[in-house]
């Protein structure tokens, strides 16, 4: 091969190699790198080749085989030239296709890269979000180039930085065109490089000085220095030798880890290539300058990333740090001044010379110049490596490169630098990624891991994994970081496993921090960053699991249980009844349900379902058992009254007289408990009927009122009294139910006031809340929408009140408005699904802008539909004839992790309408308690205690929708429990806090012998649905029971989580003689 | 000669000196473990932190190993300082709490308890036995091996060495075992009591002469 003696052969080569390149000639282009490799590149490459030598293609096509592109996620792919299509996830199959079409100028549309969220496909890979939201200018080399070919990298402008550096003729020049730059270190700490080069030449170094490239990258979920060492080594090659020049370093050496065999490979090769060409060894281009590199494997341990320990690695000792001063430019490698930078920090050279200090220093952000490759890999969609100037906002690499996150679930926060650094919560995503502003965050740089975690991820488990990692890493010499890990990660698994206290927080946050202080190396004292930033950033996850005893993401196991059991907020066992029910055992069943639940045939008709959507069926990317309908199922079956609930008895000094203000579910909910717990209970109602919003919002077709009304009135026995039509605020006061003898006053009243629009019109006639709509057709059967209807909101009332209008005599249409897609709808989905199938339509992305008046109407020239008579008549202004709306684009991620709706100016249209129904949320009717001496907060909800419902006035208590605003029944039903527990240790005196333990399955029920086979491809079984048409204009129940046959089918999905926990129950019960099993 | 400033005192110490040896030069108490004379100075047990600069960029290093510098200001107990220790005590009690150099130190240092889940291991991995061995014997019989919570001291391989000359210099420097606390035998006890003024363990009368000042009291957390 030519060695080059001068930088003119080095440049007439260049040009040969550049005018001797056809540059239109179609090619593919394949990644070969790690991540593509193990998901089949090679083969991709083996029948491309094929294809090509077998059809007599090879003189019209190329391969090229490159190192990684950063879209691992999409791995394997084909990338044609000059085309730029861009064709992911290939299979074998599609490769002579695409070669074909290639060939013929054109593409294969449907193997393009499609966008996961939008499902919009693009022809030029420039165009694809992941790639367009980037600056790529290191990665963006790996594509051009097969990293062992030296001539593919000089055809590309390689070693023209090395040129241009040594033209300089001074090395002086060239450690100051390096500071003038403004690079900084891109292993983490962001030291200046060109400062750390002037030190090291500025040492007199009798013995020779050192270069080390770091590539010891070891931080779980971070590969962006294997990348660039894997797809392009000899600009890592190039910039160690323009090192070498500037500071007077003659020796070089690569620290690389052992587990990159490739990066080893393509090193090698290239290192031999460039030696061979006169580019490194002796007297390099001819210019006097020397400069060898050699390579030196670690053997994995992840503190030699650290300095100190790195150079103890190299001269052949134990890899661990020593105390700084000396520092490495003082005394490095056997003694000799040493200067260690990282892969990037290497790679990003030729870039400063290429581009001139100064262009070089206008990218990025102030005092952060270039661009900085980060791999972004957890909860995201678009899982890869992703280059971007310094001081771009986390928002924009997670939500415009990223793509979100991958499902439903909203994203919580960003850990980055590894188990070195600390997480960002989404609230501040709009932090720009630099060194200075991740420190000021509590978190570093690092070398430039992202891991995403989103509402699945357990903050608490994420810290733990990272200390695990830790304390298996650290290297043990100084106590403090040995034995700190440990401790740590002891801790955080106590709290984990539900064994943690408060006091377990406080110590664990006291220990970090002396860690971080007392630590000899970068390794420690970095180690408490992931407790310390998770700390400040989610304490109240971490309360959460150790006073509660809860892990709201269901990754704790010893917290969790079974997961169905722990999402439902009263503690139902649906493993359980499961099954019981899957034995046939159906009497048991029942009375496991209504134990927790007293309103159980409510809850299987129109419970939102938090168990099937924690069902591990579900979570494993299958479908969650129908818990729902077995509930339903089972409940069907029993008439509510006949089941007795265990009764205490007390003392009658002990018997209290409490006041419930509402007959909602938490009402009812808080009354029966109480009455159960032995006190006497008097319900005051402001309305004529039992069940609140049960009664006057749900429509019969799905919650029929035989059954509501039958279950309703079987919770009123003799402890509990209800008075209808007495409000409070208007008919009672607080201070009177305590004069008349009432020892505790329950507030659950609910949330029942619809907001409003804030637009001009709103109270004309035809314009109604959803509440007034549904309570008027509900509680009187009037029936108020006529006409073609309109429908703002997107929750469950909207929905419902579309649904009832429907069904209603002189409705024509009705529509739906909703100002956000419909993925982001708050309304259960099926419930949506039911009503399209009904023939409601969906506008989405629209929301009003205006309500006009009839006569404006008229002006504008708005054709008014005549004919269509209101049900009810307002006497006042006009009457409504329609709405003016406005389209909506998506714009910015807000902090609720979705999309802001952005108006597009001009895009404003009308729609005819003759009822305009407002469901956009409720709050409640809470005014008058502020006179009574109660807090709220600004949207009238009252606060409370969290732990203990305890309003701010003694012996009154609060739950349900008008603490939290408008929710779900189960969670009402739930807060009048919690509520009854605490009232009743509150009438006795007690300390009203009951330290809670995790709940976890106590039960042991042998589970029945299944064969896998028919359970295997066993469907989850869906209850029928009645036909649309139908159903469209009744009010019969939508919604089939199960038959017995799908119910025990179903049951027998069911993958018993809790028989994890009940070993112990088993064991006891085996020898006590199969007492309590039940087969 | 080099100036720096020790709590508040200009002070000039011989160049090469650590601070350390400044500081107990001038009469400074500072705790040490891993530190001895006559050994190469380690930094392993931490204990000897002391806070240097000022300002935001202060921070707490190891005296033992931090060379004096020219204008260096230098703070031996500051509420920093005595919070590290105090910390560092602790976890030392928590793995090794049968120490009585542990114990007295703890003591000394107004530690009346550790809070971590109680260990009682043989060695708290300072390696003066290690450097003893290799600095002072000239035998290199001993050193570390593995990484993390694995770490551990012994020959290579753990075979029988050759090279060691069973001089005993390991054991008579090492802070574990030297004057161990040996519980409920009275009469081997060497635990002669520390300075700990309230004993927590006042019932057992046998002991009155030993004296072990961890709550819970580590003799009799043993005995169970």
């Amino acid at each position: 091969m030519a060695r080059f003696n001068s930088t003119e052969e080095l440049r007439q080569m260049r040009r040969i190699l550049y005018d001797h390149t056809d540059h239109e000639r179609p090619r593919v282009v394949v990644c070969a790198g790690t991540a593509c490799h193990s998901s089949g590149s090679n083969d991709i490459i083996r029948v491309a080749k094929r294809h090509i030598l077998e059809n007599g293609l090879a003189d019209k096509v190329s391969v090229r085989v490159t190192g990684c592109h950063g879209f691992c996620e999409m791995g394997p792919f084909i990338l044609t030239e000059p085309q730029s299509a861009f064709y992911a996830q290939v299979k074998l199959g599609d490769v002579p296709r695409i070669i074909d079409a290639l060939l013929a100028g054109q593409y294969v549309e449907e193997l393009l890269y499609a966008d996961s969220a939008t499902g919009e496909r693009y022809h030029r890979r420039e165009d694809i979000p992941f790639f367009k939201n980037q600056k790529r200018s290191i990665l963006s080399q790996n594509q051009k180039m097969d990293p062992i070919r030296i001539h593919d990298y000089i055809a590309q402008g390689g070693y023209e930085a090395l040129e241009k550096a040594l033209a300089f003729g001074q090395p002086e020049k060239v450690v100051e065109e390096v500071k003038m730059s403004g690079l900084r270190g891109r292993g983490g700490a962001g030291f200046p490089t060109g400062l750390k080069w002037e030190f090291l030449a500025a040492r007199t170094g009798d013995e020779g000085k050192f270069l080390i490239c770091n590539a010891d990258e070891g931080d779980p979920g971070a590969y962006m220095d294997r990348s660039v060492l894997e797809g392009n080594p000899h600009s890592v090659i190039e910039g160690m030798i323009i090192g070498g020049y500037g500071t007077g370093a003659s020796e070089g050496v690569v620290y690389v880890r052992n587990e990159y065999p490739l990066a080893i490979k393509n090193l090698t090769v290239a290192l031999r290539q460039a030696r061979e060409h006169g580019l490194l060894g002796e007297n390099i281009l001819g210019s006097g300058f020397s400069f060898d590199i050699s390579i030196v494997k670690g053997a994995g341990a992840f503190v030699c990333g650290e300095e100190t320990a790195l150079i103890r690695s190299i001269e052949g000792k134990m890899g661990e740090p020593r105390q700084r001063p000396p520092f490495p430019i003082q005394r490095g490698v056997n003694g000799k001044p040493t200067v260690i930078n990282n892969v990037e920090t290497w790679a990003n050279i030729p870039l400063v010379f290429l581009m001139g200090a100064k262009e070089y220093a206008k990218v990025g952000a102030e005092n952060n110049s270039g661009t900085k490759i980060f791999s972004l890999v957890g909860k995201i969609r678009n899982t890869g490596l992703v280059e971007v100037p310094m001081g771009t906002t986390i928002k924009q690499i997670v939500y415009d490169i990223g793509g979100g996150s991958p499902g439903k679930a909203r994203i919580k926060a960003v850990q980055t630098g590894g188990p070195s650094g600390g997480c960002i919560p989404a609230d501040q995503f709009d932090l720009p990624v630099d060194y200075d502003s991740l420190s000021r965050a509590g978190s570093i740089m690092g070398s430039g891991g992202m891991i995403v975690m989103d509402e699945n991820t357990c903050i608490v488990d994420v810290a733990r994994y990272f200390m695990d990692f830790l304390k298996k890493e650290s290297c043990g010499k100084c106590f403090t970081c040995r034995k700190g890990t440990q401790r740590m990660y002891e801790l955080l698994d106590d709290i984990a496993s539900g064994r943690g206290t408060l006091e377990h927080i406080s110590l664990l946050e006291e220990l970090a921090l002396v860690v971080k202080d007392t630590t000899m190396c970068g390794l420690g004292q970095t180690a408490s960053n992931p407790v310390l930033s998770s700390l400040r950033h989610f304490r109240r996850e971490y309360e959460r699991h150790v006073v509660d005893k809860k892990c709201d993401a269901f990754v704790c196991r010893g917290l969790v249980g079974a997961p169905c059991q722990s999402a439902c907020p009263l503690d139902t066992q649906p493993w359980r009844y499961i099954a019981l029910l899957e034995k046939g055992n159906l009497e048991e069943a029942y009375s496991v349900i209504r134990e927790t639940n007293p309103l159980p045939s409510v809850c299987a008709r129109v419970c939102d379902r938090k168990c099937e959507q924690r069902c591990q069926m579900g979570v494993g990317g299958g479908e969650p058992v129908a818990i729902r309908a077995l509930k339903r199922f089972v409940t069907d079956r029993f008439d509510p009254a006949a089941h007795k609930p265990e009764r205490k008895q007390i003392a009658k000094n002990k018997i209290g007289k409490v006041a419930v203000i509402g007959a909602g579910p938490a009402g009812l909910s808080a009354a029966h408990n109480l009455s159960l717990l032995g006190h006497k209970v008097a319900i005051f109602e402001a309305g004529r009927a039992l069940g609140g919003m049960l009664t006057s919002c749900i429509p019969a077709y799905r919650l029929p009122r035989d059954i509501l009304y039958r279950e309703m009135n079987a919770l009123i026995d003799d402890n509990v009294s209800v008075e209808f039509g007495k409000k409070l605020g208007k008919d009672l006061t607080i201070d009177n139910l305590f004069s008349k003898g009432h020892k505790a006053v329950f507030l659950a009243m609910g949330a029942d006031k619809s907001q409003r629009l804030s637009l001009e019109g709103e109270t004309l006639q035809g314009v109604y809340t959803s509440m007034e709509f549904l309570k008027a057709f509900n509680l009187r059967g009037e029936e108020l929408a006529g006409g073609h209807v309109g429908i703002i909101g997107g929750g469950n009332s909207a929905v419902d009140a579309a649904r009832v209008a429907m069904r209603q005599e002189n409705v024509e249409s009705v529509t739906l408005i909703y100002r956000r897609t419909d993925q982001e709808m708050p309304a259960y989905a099926e419930e949506v699904e039911a009503a399209l199938e009904e023939g409601i339509q969906l506008k989405t992305l629209v929301s009003p802008v205006k309500i006009r008046y009839i006569d404006t109407a008229e002006k504008e020239g708005v054709k008014v539909h005549k004919g269509v008579t209101a049900v009810k008549i307002h006497s006042h202004g006009g009457r409504l004839v329609g709405i003016e709306c406005v389209k909506n684009q998506s714009g910015e991620m807000d902090s609720s992790g979705r999309r802001k709706p952005v108006p597009v100016p001009g895009s404003e249209f009308k729609i005819s309408l003759n009822t305009l129904i407002v469901a956009i949320g409720e709050s409640p009717d809470s005014a008058c308690l502020a006179e009574m001496g109660l807090k709220l907060d600004k949207s009238g909800r009252v606060e409370v205690d969290a732990r203990t419902l305890a309003t701010s006035r003694e012996g009154v208590f609060a739950g349900g929708d008008l603490v939290t605003g408008p929710y779900t029944v189960v969670d009402a039903l739930a807060a009048g429990k919690k509520a009854a527990k605490i009232i009743d240790r509150y009438l006795r005196g007690e300390e009203m806090i009951e330290p809670r333990a995790p709940m976890l399955p106590d039960v042991y029920i042998e589970p029945s012998e299944i064969d896998p086979s028919d359970f295997e491809n066993a469907e989850r079984a869906e209850p029928e649905l009645i036909p649309a048409e139908a159903r469209r204009k009744n009010f019969r129940e939508v919604e089939n029971a199960l038959s017995l046959e799908q119910a025990t089918a179903e049951a027998r999905r069911c993958l018993r989580c809790d028989l994890e926990f009940t070993r112990g129950a088993r064991k006891e019960a085996e020898t006590e003689g199969a007492k309590d099993v039940h087969i | 000669m080099i100036k720096l400033k020790l709590n508040g005192l200009e002070v000039s110490v011989e160049e090469g000196s650590t601070l350390l040896e400044a500081a107990q030069f001038y009469g400074f108490p500072i705790p040490t473990l891993c530190h001895m004379e006559g050994l190469s100075p380690y930094g392993a047990c931490r204990l000897c932190v002391v806070e240097i600069g000022e300002g935001p960029r202060s921070k707490l290093v190891t005296s033992c190993t931090y060379p004096a510098e020219e204008g260096l200001v230098v703070r031996t107990a500051s509420e920093r300082v005595v919070r590290a220790r105090k910390m560092i005590i602790e976890l030392h009690l928590a793995s090794c709490p049968q120490s009585k150099t542990i114990q007295d130190l703890a003591s000394a240092l107004g530690v009346r308890q550790q809070r971590f889940k109680q260990e009682y291991e043989d060695c708290v991995l300072c390696g003066r036995c290690v450097r003893m061995c290799n600095e002072q014997m000239m035998a290199g019989a001993i050193g570390f091996y593995g990484r993390g919570e694995k770490r551990a001291i012994g020959t290579p391989f753990d075979a029988k060495s050759e090279v060691c000359r069973l001089c005993g210099g390991c054991m008579h420097v090492c802070p574990a075992c030297q004057l161990r606390c040996t519980y409920t035998e009275p009469e081997k006890a060497v635990c002669g009591g520390c300075a700990n003024i309230e004993p927590p363990c006042l019932e057992k009368e046998q002991f009155d002469d030993m004296m072990c000042y961890m709550k819970p009291c580590v003799a009799c957390e043993i005995e169970k």
